[in-house]
This record gives structure tokens, sequence and C-alpha cells, in this order.
């Protein structure tokens, strides 16, 4: 009786998903209502996470509870922490939810909400997910090794090398992409740049107050800080409203992009606890809020769909960036669908506190869903705001003009009607002197948010309040991955430059300290100042260039875990991991090609370089610009030279992957896996790990 | 009875919840190490609360542990 009535549960629940799913497919005419994206997203991933994950979890791992895991076995209280399950995974999510699923959803609603959508949900499902899930499960059965260490073990010596390179050279282009969303968030805005400045002194307090106050007392510290910065955010109005302090506080571009990167190289030099935990702190608090008040704000609302399900620029002709929706629409969406960078904190950080190992479903597949999630939110966020809106916020200068007189022709002219007032209005509505070319994601989706949450307490009186809250929200946790990130790279710059110069190595040499710190540095900087001079805004070149670099590391991640399948002699299921690997290097291939060679000056790097070099021969630069001219020819190229090397890298660990394969299918080659010997677990069937049994 | 009941399960839900926000946000650590370090012989010398705190921070930053 019991299991009829499951089988009936799930059958509602699947046929809810798929009527919602086709509901957002296939409608056309009025706005759709948000509702059905939610019970589209919900009901899918409800039945991807019963069937899908558990399929995995039985057929193609064979998850063993009765194997101790590496938490267990060298449980120390520091790096091997025995956690429970729903902690976990609150950690697990907490570390793989960043800025992507936010920006990269919002940017391409240009194509339309289908699209988009589609991708999140599936993409999740059927790669994603299965990513993280299956590389914690490779982390777990070998101590908590790194994706570069697998790789090395697994794959090869050069595999391993490829994918520390690969680690480094996202990192950067991430840093800059990030640090750019921020520039163009905050340029002329008194408010936003007074509040994010108010975050530093807030930190610093904080982390005087961890460290010397009340060791370790995250929580009422914590709480404590989102206190004054929520009233920072309130502040931020009076900074505004005067002349003085407005005056003070409003930087161009270029200017802030120096203060970021300055910030940048403080928070890699200084003690960690002065600076960087204390404002993760703040920011893991702040973060989780939000995206749980919009999740709750979108349900009271119901916002309708403004944007159509897809847009005329699918043709590749489009403003925020130039590109077909094939590759372009799956390396715009990257972290929402699946994140190469996720594989590294499923391998390294998670699996060493992981308590069982049947918990690597709900904490590797799981936790990514729920960041599906919040892809899905952003993108709701995004296309509940009218079409022209989001096309004048998120247009460059360069294409649809700089005044709100002619972004509204241009954009009325491409069939999305606009006012001219509109935008004005708006932009005073929400406390800023302007919102047009903000290219970046962050102020569409903080206008969208805003809308929401001003729909659900306080009316229009509160709309500039939350739009300000929701820039604080974007650029705190941004910031946070800049300088976390940037401390990361300083270590992998010191170890990679430690194999030329030894003392390199040395983590407690100052100059070292410095020298690793300024190249890290100066690596993500000069790609963002190459971002804040482009005509173009620098999101069109830079976030495809992060998308690829992304989406290469997560074809890395698959070919590793596909390599481990079929050692573990996984043939029949190898599917699972090979099809999502295919696809992604079909993807990164066609977009890393046509970013590079593509004829059109909007979409290839060459192509823009040459059009610009032929401008310069022909004597139609102005003499003044001929210099920012060849700066910009460089750009390009550098742009393109780096897409071809990581396209190349895959390339490289994909035939030394193929070679082993053919080795161990063909019996050449025995195939020898690097798992820890296995020890079964003294814990008890119930054993919750909830602070060791006191529960 | 019946309400005594559920003001029972509401409290142990609340402590349960109050434990697992301690523990996910770090507030816990310092005494996880302790409970930790007690069972290990071959610990040299328990750190410090300060200490523990710093140590902790230093590690977790020197690796990847915030995502894009």
């Amino acid at each position: 009786m019991k299991s009829i009535l499951k089988v009936i549960v799930w059958l509602c629940v699947a046929i809810a998903g798929a009527g919602a799913l086709a509901k957002v497919a296939l409608h056309r005419g009025e706005p759709l209502n948000a509702t059905w994206f939610v019970v589209a997203a919900v009901c899918s991933y409800m039945v991807a996470y019963r069937f899908y994950s558990a399929f995995i979890a039985a057929r193609l791992l064979a998850l063993d509870d009765s194997r101790a895991t590496p938490a267990e076995i060298h449980d120390d209280g520091r790096d091997f922490v025995p956690t429970n399950k729903w902690v976990l995974f609150g950690h697990h999510f907490a570390a793989i939810a960043g800025p992507g699923p936010l920006v990269g959803p919002t940017l391409a609603a240009q194509f339309g909400y289908l699209p988009g959508t589609l991708w999140l949900i599936v993409g999740a499902a059927v790669a994603g997910c299965v990513q993280d899930f299956i590389i914690l499960f490779c982390s777990i059965r070998r101590d908590g090794k790194t994706l570069g260490q697998m790789a090395r073990e697994e794959v090869s010596a050069r595999g391993g090398f490829i994918a520390q390179i690969a680690v480094l050279a996202i990192m950067v282009i991430l840093l800059a992409v990030v640090a750019l969303v921020v520039v163009n968030a905050l340029k002329s805005s008194p408010w936003g740049t007074f509040t994010l400045a108010m975050t530093i002194p807030i930190a610093l307090l904080l982390g005087v107050y961890l460290r010397f106050i009340r060791p370790g007392r995250v929580l009422e510290a914590s709480l404590f800080g989102v206190v004054l910065v929520l009233f920072a955010v309130v502040a931020g109005q009076w900074v505004a409203a005067s002349p003085p302090w407005a005056r003070a506080f409003t930087f161009g571009g270029l200017s802030l992009a120096f203060v970021i990167i300055a910030y940048g190289f403080a928070a890699a030099v200084l003690p960690v606890w002065l600076l960087l935990a204390p404002r993760d702190y703040l920011s893991a608090f702040i973060k989780t809020g939000a995206i749980f008040s919009l999740a709750a704000g979108i349900l009271f609302v119901r916002p309708h769909m403004m944007m159509p399900p897809l847009t005329r620029f699918i043709d590749g002709s489009g403003p925020v960036f130039a590109g077909k929706i094939f590759p372009f629409c799956f390396i715009t969406i990257a972290c929402g669908a699946i994140s190469g960078f996720h594989s590294l904190i499923s391998s390294g950080t998670s699996p060493k506190m992981i308590l069982r190992e049947s918990h690597a479903r709900s904490i590797g597949y799981g936790a990514m869903l729920l960041e599906s999630f919040v892809g899905v939110m952003a993108m709701v966020a995004a296309c509940a705001m009218p079409p022209g809106v989001y096309f004048a916020i998120n247009s460059p200068a360069s294409i649809v003009g700089s005044t709100p007189d002619a972004a509204a022709r241009t954009i009325s002219g491409w069939g999305y009607h606009l006012d001219p007032q509109t935008m004005a209005n708006l932009a005073h509505s929400v406390g800023e002197q302007t919102l047009l070319n903000r290219a970046g994601g962050a102020p569409s989706l903080a206008v969208g948010m805003a809308q929401i949450f001003s729909n659900t307490i306080g009316g229009d009186r509160l709309l500039s309040i939350w739009y300000h809250f929701a820039i604080m929200f974007e650029a705190l946790f941004i910031l946070t991955v800049l300088d976390a990130g940037t401390r990361v790279g300083r270590f992998m710059v010191q170890e990679l430059g430690g194999r030329v110069w030894k003392p390199l190595a040395r983590t407690g040499w100052m100059p070292g300290i410095l020298l690793s710190s300024a190249v890290i540095v100066g690596l993500w900087g000069y790609f963002l100042y190459q971002g804040v001079v482009d005509p173009l805004g620098g999101i069109n070149s830079l976030w495809p260039l992060f998308g690829i670099a992304n989406q290469l590391l997560a074809a890395v991640a698959l070919v590793v875990a596909t390599t481990i399948l079929l050692k573990m002699k996984r043939l029949r299921w190898i599917w699972v991991t090979l099809v999502p690997m295919a696809w992604l290097v079909a993807v990164t291939m066609t977009a890393s090609y046509q970013k590079i060679f593509d004829a059109s000056p909007d979409l290839g790097f060459l192509a823009k370089a040459n059009v610009l070099a032929v401008q310069i021969t022909a004597g139609l630069i102005p003499a003044a610009k001929i210099a920012e001219t060849h700066r910009l020819i460089f750009n390009q190229r550098l742009d393109a030279a780096v897409t071809g090397v990581l396209a190349l890298m895959i390339l490289v660990l994909l035939v030394e992957a193929l070679a082993q394969w053919y080795a161990i299918l063909s019996g050449r080659r025995e195939a020898v896996l690097h798992e820890a010997p296995y020890v079964p677990t003294k814990w008890a069937e119930g054993f919750t790990g909830t602070a060791h049994g006191d529960d | 009875m019946r309400t005594q009941g559920v003001a029972k399960f509401a409290k142990r839900s609340l402590r349960r919840f109050w434990r697992g926000l301690r523990e996910w946000c770090g507030d816990a650590a310092y005494e996880r190490y302790l409970r930790a370090s007690g069972r290990q012989a071959t610990e040299q010398r328990t750190l410090s609360a300060e200490e523990f705190y710093v140590e902790q921070i230093n590690r977790r930053y020197s690796r990847p542990n915030r995502c894009c």
C-alpha cells in the first residue's frame, strides 16, 4: 500500500514537472507567471535527485556505508572533521555558491528566458550535479586528494600539471571578470561605493574581536557585523544626498579598478584573521539570507516574465555579448548548470568532512541542484523587468548610445519599446544618477531583486534601499571571492614558481609573499584594466573567456572522473560522465574557435584586432587615439592567445586520457586504481556526527 | 499531554538548529577540536582558542574555498 502511494506521489511530481516545463517551453503570447518556472525547476530537481542520483549512487559508484571515510580515519578536529550531513551540505553550498549563477543567467537572458532556463535545469541534472557528486566520491576514496593530484595519479603526470595550470588560468580570468562586475555596478554610484567601502572597517573590527576579544565566536561577531552592514546600506543614502560626501565617494571605472586591485593585493598580504576571514563570515550570512529572501520574494510576488521566451538575438547579434545560442548560451550560463570550479571544492575540502559515503549524494548532487535553482531565480529576476530596460542597463554605450534618448531610440528600434523617461525615472527611484550602460549583470539583477523585494515589503518607498541592499550583497560576496581567490592564487604561484626558484615556495617568506601576490594581482589586474578601457564594456569579451575557462576545467574534471570509472570497470554506465564530457568539449572547442577565428569583429578576437589595425592604416583613427587603439589591438590578440592556450590544454589532456583508455580497454595496460585501502567503519549505523555523540 | 509533546519536539528542533548553525558558521570549531585532540594520543600540545582560530583560518584560506 505504502509503495503504491509512493509511486502515485512521484508520478504526480513528474507530471507536474513535465507539464510546467512544457508550459515554459511552449507558451507564447501573454507574459508567463514565474510560478511556472519554480514548479518546473523544483519538480525536475526532485525527480532527478530521487531517480538519477540514486542510480548513480547505487549502480555506478556503489557507495558503501560500511567503509570508513577520511574524516573518520584521520579525525584531527582541523582538516579532517566528521560533520553532520546537513551542516556539511550548508558548508558545501556556501562554498560553491558564488556570483556565477547570478550573473551568468542574467547575461544569458538576452536570448530570452527559454534557452537559459532549460539549460540551467537540464544541465545541472545531467552534468553539473553529476560532476560534483562523482568528483566528491573519487576524492573521498582517495583520502581527500585534490583534482590535480587525482589527475596526476589516475590520468598522467602531464594531466596533473595541466589541471594545475587550468586552475590558475581560470582563477586569473575569474577574478578579473568578477572585479569588472563590481566596477560596472559601482562606478558613479556614491551610495553603493560608500556601503561597500564601509564593509572594510566593519570587517577589520570583526577581525580584531574574533582574534583578541572572543576568539572564534563567529556567530555573535557575524550577526553584529550584519547589523552594521545593513546600517551602512541605509546610511549610504545620506552620503549620496550630501554633495561633498557624494563627490568623495564617486569614482570612474578606472579609479575603481585601481582601488580594487590595491584591495586585492592588501587582502592577499595582510593576515587572514584581520580582513579576509571576517569579510567571508559577513558575506556567508548575507549571501544565504539574500538567496532565501529572493526565493521567498519570488513565491510571494509571483512576477510575470516580461522578456519573450526567445529574442531576436539568438542569431548572434546580441548587444550584451556576441555569439549564437550554441555555444554561447552554455558558455555564459556556466556555473548555474555546471562549474569546473566546483570540482575544487568537491575534492580537497568537503571529502575530508564527510561522515558516510552515502552522504556524497545529497552533498555533491543536492547542493548543485540548489545552486541551479539560484540560477533560475536570477533568470526570473532579470526577465521580470521590461526587455527594453534590461537591454538599456546591460548594453555598452558604443552600441546603444550613452544618453537616454539615444538608448531609447536604438532599443525601441530592436522591437523592445523603451521610453527615454523610463530609465531616468528608474535611476531616480533606485537612488542612482544613471542605470544606462552598466554591463555585468549585477545592476540589472539588483533592479530585478529590488522590484521583487519592494513588492513584498515597503513598496516603491523602499525601492532604493532594496536596490542598494542587492548591490551590496552582490559586491560583498564578489569581493570575498576576489580576496579569497587572490590569496589561493598567491599560493599557486608560489607552488609553481617554487619549481623554478626554490625560495619562492616558502609560504612564510615575506619577499616571496609580496612577489607572488604582485604576480597574481598583476595578472588579473591587467585583464580588469583591459575590461574597463574596452569600448564595449569588457564583459562582452571577458565573460565568454571566463565561461570557456570554467567549462574547460569542468571538462578536465569529467575526464578524470571517466578515467576512474573506466578503471573501476563501470564500462556499461560510462556514458554518465562521458556524454557530459563530450558535450563540454564540443561547446568549449566551438566557442574557442569562434572567439579566436570568427570573421565577424563583434565575435572574433583576431577579426576585431584586424579591423582596428586596418582603421589605423587607413587613417580613420585620430592621432590622439592611436596609442589607445594599439593597446586595444594587443588586448584582442592577448585574449585570442589565452583562449587558444586553454583549448590546447584540454586537447592535450584529452589525448593523454584517450591513450590511457585505449591501453586499458585493449588490455595493454592494467587498470590501476589509486584508492585508499578499505577500512571498516567503527561508527554505529545511526551515528549522525553531531558533536560526537552528544546528540 | 499532546501540548507537552509538541513543546518538547519544538525545543529539540530548536536545539538542533542552533547546534547546526554554530557548526555551520564555525562557532563550535574549537569545542570540536578539543574533543578530537582529547582522543589523539600523538597531540603535542593543545592549542588555545586564539591559536586554534588563527591556525584554522590560515589553513582554510590557503586552498580554494570560495567558488565562482
